[in-house]
């Protein structure tokens, strides 16, 4: 069955291995180029901002930047890929094809058929991931720590061990969808919508919470505002910098008693004719705070290991529910 | 070796309100070639399929060589299945079929399996996709016997296969069994195929089985009476009528009686086995006619 499953496998095997491998080679190329343009940033010993600057920079307008983004869309690509092209079709074109009735009589029960199935192929969809996965977050690493912007949701979804959990999850809905669905293209249509929702469904409502956040109210900075804007009503927005190095959930300005702070404008020191610089000196007077709810990037780790580990016991789920359906449903 | 090959008690399968085979129960004795008969959608299938545990039941119990039908790997090994239309896998050679039954057969027979394949002709590094009906029907056959079963369950084996290809495999099926002592049953909607290789018959109608026995008991019991025109009920006693078909002024029975029917009035026919089984798929009889009228 090994020899078997293996057999079936080997096409999709190798054509994912020779796509990992030119992707590795360009990963390789132009990662010396990253490290040659970081030479600045490792030599700095302090204030080092500017330096940190051109290097992104530099970066960003070579092709490290293509290369950047590109890795980040395959990070996401990969794994409803793998759920999609792997999962869905495992069984449900066996049971298109009715070749299921003839693996099914031979001496082997359909649990161990199932079983050699989902382990070789979902080793192999750990292996891959892991390997792509783990040679993205190598290369961006230097990118990663100069933008320190690794635990916000689109860099994290797309590093660490994060997305062998997303790939495991694709593979066996893929396979639980081909079972009970039957037909292997809306199968595939299946996977790759409810795959969608889950994952976009962890930065959305979820991930902040797996965590608990620091939640912080200091005095309002005025010397750290991202904007203050007013509206011909007098309606204000003013609005802090998010917290550096961290994913900053949620970000205003209250006013001492908690609410938050939407003006109205004093048109004495805000007007078009008030003195210029006198309406940040009479918010500044205001005593008001921020309320900033944010994951610090020591928060990254755990972070990373909860939701892989939550997305790994899904695929675990799954697994029992594909082999219960195997058992009581499936003829 | 006198337990059955097969013994289903009250047998019963549904798929969700329709009913495919109801209260079925029966025997099959071991060493038979059972040919399995009856219109299309009459539950052939589902019951081969109850046989080699691709179903379980909804009632009722079926035990095949004293186990339950896919209980584990030592029954699987003991029952080989060539589902309808003789799946294979179109991208693997006929080479890679052997070597997936060597790799999940503990009773393998690879020179066998090897033998079979070179008799056929076929090449073993043909992708089984490209071969023709008859010969994907024949490498089905070879991955089923050459696991050395005890029970050979056969699911319209040449139904697709075109006349020259329907007598090569019923040979080959034939020369396999002769030499083997393997227990068969195989199904087919069409009696002339069973006529030549079965000693044994299971006829269904309407997921219910309608009559079962051995095939010499069968023939030896039932005949076609013709004479003038009369109803059933004046035939000889102990001939139960099975079909009937009336013109002005005669009468066509076919009866079943343990007894040779003697009855100067009456001309006393042999059937074939083909008339035997189309009158028992004939619908002109309901099957309890009498009483329905009498409680009416």
């Amino acid at each position: 069955m090994i020899w078997f499953t293996w057999r079936q496998f080997r096409t999709p095997a190798a054509i994912t291995a020779g796509a990992l491998a030119v992707f590795a080679i360009v990963l390789l190329v132009s990662g010396n180029a990253i490290t040659d343009a970081y030479a600045g940033v490792a030599t700095c010993r302090s204030d080092c901002g500017n330096a940190i600057d051109a290097f992104l920079t530099q970066v960003r307008n070579s092709a490290g930047g293509t290369i950047y983004n590109i890795g980040l869309a395959i990070m996401y690509a990969a794994p409803p890929l793998i759920g999609v092209f792997w999962g869905a079709p495992l069984i449900a074109r066996e049971l298109e094809a009715g070749t299921h009735r003839l693996a099914w009589n031979q001496s082997i029960t359909r649990s161990r058929w199932l079983a050699t199935k989902l382990a070789i192929v979902g080793g192999a969809t750990a292996l891959a991931t892991g390997l792509l996965s783990w040679a993205v977050t190598t290369w961006a690493h230097r990118i990663d720590s100069a933008a320190a912007d690794r635990i916000t949701p689109l860099v994290f979804g797309a590093r660490g061990v994060v997305p062998i959990g997303y790939a495991l999850f694709a593979f066996t809905l893929g396979v639980t969808c081909g079972m009970v669905i039957r037909r292997t293209v809306p199968a595939m249509a299946a996977t790759l919508g409810v795959y969608a929702v889950a994952v976009a469904s962890m930065p959305l409502w979820l991930r902040a919470h797996l965590v608990p956040a620091r939640h912080e109210t200091p005095a309002l900075d005025m010397g750290n505002l991202d904007a203050l804007l007013i509206d011909q009503r007098g309606e204000m927005l003013v609005k802090p910098n998010d917290v550096a190095n961290a994913w900053t959930v949620s970000n205003q300005t209250v006013t001492s008693a908690g609410q938050p702070f939407t003006g109205p404008a004093d048109p004495t020191h805000c007007g078009p004719t008030a003195p210029m610089r006198g309406c940040d000196a009479w918010v500044g007077s205001l005593g008001l705070r921020q309320d900033v709810v944010y994951h610090p990037d020591s928060h990254y780790w755990p972070l990373q290991w909860i939701e892989a580990g939550i997305f790994v016991a899904l695929a675990a789920l799954l697994a029992a529910v594909s082999f219960w359906w195997l058992r009581r449903r499936l003829t | 070796m006198t337990d059955p090959v097969l013994r289903a008690t009250g047998l019963t399968k549904h798929y969700g309100r329709r009913a495919a085979l109801t209260d079925c129960t029966l025997t099959v004795p071991p060493g038979r070639v059972v040919g399995l008969v009856g219109p299309n959608g009459a539950g052939k299938t589902t019951l081969l399929q109850l046989a080699v545990g691709m179903l379980t039941p909804t009632a009722g119990s079926i035990t095949v060589l004293g186990g339950r039908p896919g209980a584990g790997p030592a029954q699987l090994a003991k029952v080989g299945f060539v589902a309808q239309d003789a799946p294979t896998y179109a991208g693997l050679t006929v080479a890679e079929h052997l070597r997936f039954g060597r790799r999940t057969n503990p009773g393998w027979d690879q020179p066998f399996a090897e033998d079979r394949i070179a008799q056929l002709g076929l090449d073993p590094a043909q992708k089984a996709g490209r071969l023709s009906g008859g010969q994907r029907a024949q490498l089905a056959l070879t991955l089923a016997v050459a696991k050395r079963p005890e029970l050979l369950v056969l699911d319209e084996p040449v139904a697709s296969l075109d006349p020259i290809a329907r007598r090569e495999f019923l040979r080959a099926l034939m020369a396999y069994t002769a030499e083997h002592r393997t227990s068969v049953i195989l199904s087919s909607h069409l009696v002339s195929d069973l006529e030549r290789v079965c000693d044994h018959l299971i006829v269904l109608t309407a997921s219910r089985v309608r009559v079962t026995g051995e095939v010499d008991e069968l023939m030896g019991s039932h005949y076609r009476l013709t004479g003038a025109r009369r109803d059933p009920a004046d035939l000889p006693a102990g001939a139960e009528v099975i079909e009937h078909s009336h013109t002005e002024r005669q009468s066509t029975f076919v009866v079943r009686s343990l007894v040779p029917i003697a009855d100067a009035s009456l001309t006393v026919e042999q059937l074939t086995l083909e008339d035997l089984v189309l009158a028992y798929l004939s619908p002109s009889l309901p099957p309890h006619r009498t009483e329905l009228e009498t409680a009416r």
